[in-house]
């Protein structure tokens, strides 16, 4: 199964995938979680720690670094561009931007392309993605099983999630709006009212475990597994894996 | 004053960036903001509407060689005169143009047209004497691909937690390459411990020229998708930018 992670930069995205994906690993999953941000952070989310995951290439300059011809399959970079997170998770950088004009982004190794090619077979592939729309558009049916657009009860978040559900609803068989950072009763009716009642939507909590985290640079589950927002994200995972039983 | 802002996704650039215009601009500042992001920010924190398209559509077209120009007669004085939009307090605001469902063909012209404009205004004395104020996209993108040719100084907005103050630190090590002399100076925001500007200073090795409290009233202006400073005059958030815009007026990095 794949799964994309979609929003506005800053809605929470990446520590949804983190969490997502450790809980993912811990119920016994095959977890490769695809870093698709090219400020890529999921390392930390993730529990890697925040100097480890600035020292994390990504699978598109290791390539151009390489001197000599490497193996251009995506197991090949999952292998030699991958690296274990706890819980069994293996993550993979797709792009990184590191130095100026580090040409154009969507030729190559893009990080639609990697979704692409992750097979299914067993592993549950969670991809986060650059902040907006911008991979949006580039992605077919066959790069995700389900996206999940992330927003807050934020005016300028709602916006970018009203044209990431159009673009993923066209593309995409299942979506899932994750109202994160619900903090007031009618957090959730405002988010609903504006993006459309047709729409599947999951609640997570304001949870300050979440904020200590973020402070730390640390994964919110290894803080505190029973915090509010992060057992809204575990039952998130329980139920995206209903749909594939652990290998 | 020329300045772009940027940071982490989330970290508050709109804010800061559409809060300063509008305090420089009742100050009696001609102020240029110029919104170089695909996504929402900059003209909600404005107060300013985003047109249902791009304004700059009209200003550039693709040659029989592939290569976009400005149409005739236009020059980025001229792009921005003619296609700039109004905001309050007499803010000019120039957008890029918000991505579309249909992908960045549609709005390309839009997109070239920016991209030509920013990277004439040196050029153009006409706006010698104003204020040009920018809002970069979230991350490291934008100051790789020299999208704020025109900035002296680089603001770096950045709230207390590692994966903002990481971004911070990268995006300064690339746009320092990108553009040799740079200036960057450090707006801490959403601060919530006392230990929060010296943690974010020392990681970044740099002073904070702003210190930006964490406010349920900028909560409250996101939530209504209303300017903080029409939403919430009395604001601590809004009085520290008013003390950033101080600070920058003294400041002494202009040409």
């Amino acid at each position: 199964m794949k799964i994309i992670v979609a929003g506005k930069g800053g809605v929470g995205k990446t520590t949804l995938s983190g969490t997502l994906a450790r809980a993912l690993g811990r119920a016994g999953h095959r977890v490769l979680a695809l870093d698709a941000d090219t400020n890529p952070m999921l390392g930390v989310s993730l529990g890697l720690g925040a100097e480890n995951t600035d020292l994390l290439q990504g699978v598109r300059q290791g390539l151009e670094s390489g001197t000599t011809e490497h193996e251009r399959s995506t197991e090949g970079f999952v292998e030699r561009f991958g690296r274990d997170a706890p819980d069994g998770v293996r993550l993979v950088v797709a792009t990184r931007i590191d130095r100026p004009n580090p040409g154009c982004m969507c030729c190559g190794v893009s990080p639609e392309s990697l979704m692409r090619e992750l097979e299914g077979n067993g592993v549950v592939v969670v991809g986060d993605l650059e902040a907006g729309i911008g991979t949006m558009w580039r992605l077919n049916e066959a790069d995700a099983d389900v996206v999940l657009v992330v927003v807050q009860p934020t005016a300028k978040s709602i916006e970018v999630a009203r044209r990431a559900l159009e673009l993923a609803s066209e593309r995409v068989r299942e979506v899932i709006v994750v109202a994160n950072r619900i903090r007031e009763d009618d957090d959730l009716e405002m988010i609903r009212e504006a993006l459309g009642h047709e729409y599947d939507y999951v609640l997570i909590p304001e949870d300050a475990v979440i904020g200590e985290a973020d402070r730390r640079g640390e994964a919110a589950i290894d803080i505190d597994d029973h915090a509010p927002g992060v057992l809204a994200i575990v039952a998130l995972a329980d139920r995206l894996a209903g749909v594939s039983a652990p290998a | 004053m020329r300045l772009a802002v940027a940071g982490k996704g989330g970290s508050g650039k709109s804010v800061v960036t559409g809060t300063l215009a509008r305090i420089l601009a009742r100050r009696g500042h001609k102020v240029l903001a110029l919104d170089s992001d695909t996504l929402e920010g900059l003209a909600f924190s404005l107060g300013a509407t985003v047109p249902d398209s791009p304004p700059l559509l009209a200003a550039a077209a693709r040659g029989e060689d592939d290569r976009w120009r400005f149409v005739p007669g236009i020059g980025p004085v001229r792009a921005v005169q003619r296609f700039s939009t109004s905001a309050p307090d007499g803010i000019r605001l120039l957008q890029i143009g918000k991505t579309t469902t249909g992908g960045q063909a549609p709005v390309m012209a839009a997109t070239q047209a920016f991209h030509k404009t920013i990277h004439g205004l040196d050029r153009a004395r006409t706006f010698d004497d104003w204020v040009l104020l920018g809002d970069l996209s979230a991350g490291p993108r934008q100051a790789a691909y020299d999208w704020a040719p025109y900035a002296r100084r680089i603001l770096l907005v950045v709230e207390p937690t590692r994966q903002s103050m990481m971004t911070a630190r990268r995006i300064r090590t690339i746009a320092a390459q990108t553009r040799p002399g740079t200036a960057f100076s450090l707006v801490v925001n959403k601060a919530t411990h006392d230990e929060d500007p010296g943690m974010i200073a020392a990681f970044l090795d740099l002073k904070p020229l702003g210190v930006v409290p964490v406010d349920e009233a900028v909560r409250a202006s996101e939530r209504a998708g209303i300017a903080l400073i029409d939403h919430a005059p009395d604001a601590p958030a809004l009085g520290a930018i008013e003390r950033l815009a101080d600070a920058l007026e003294r400041s002494t990095v202009e040409p």
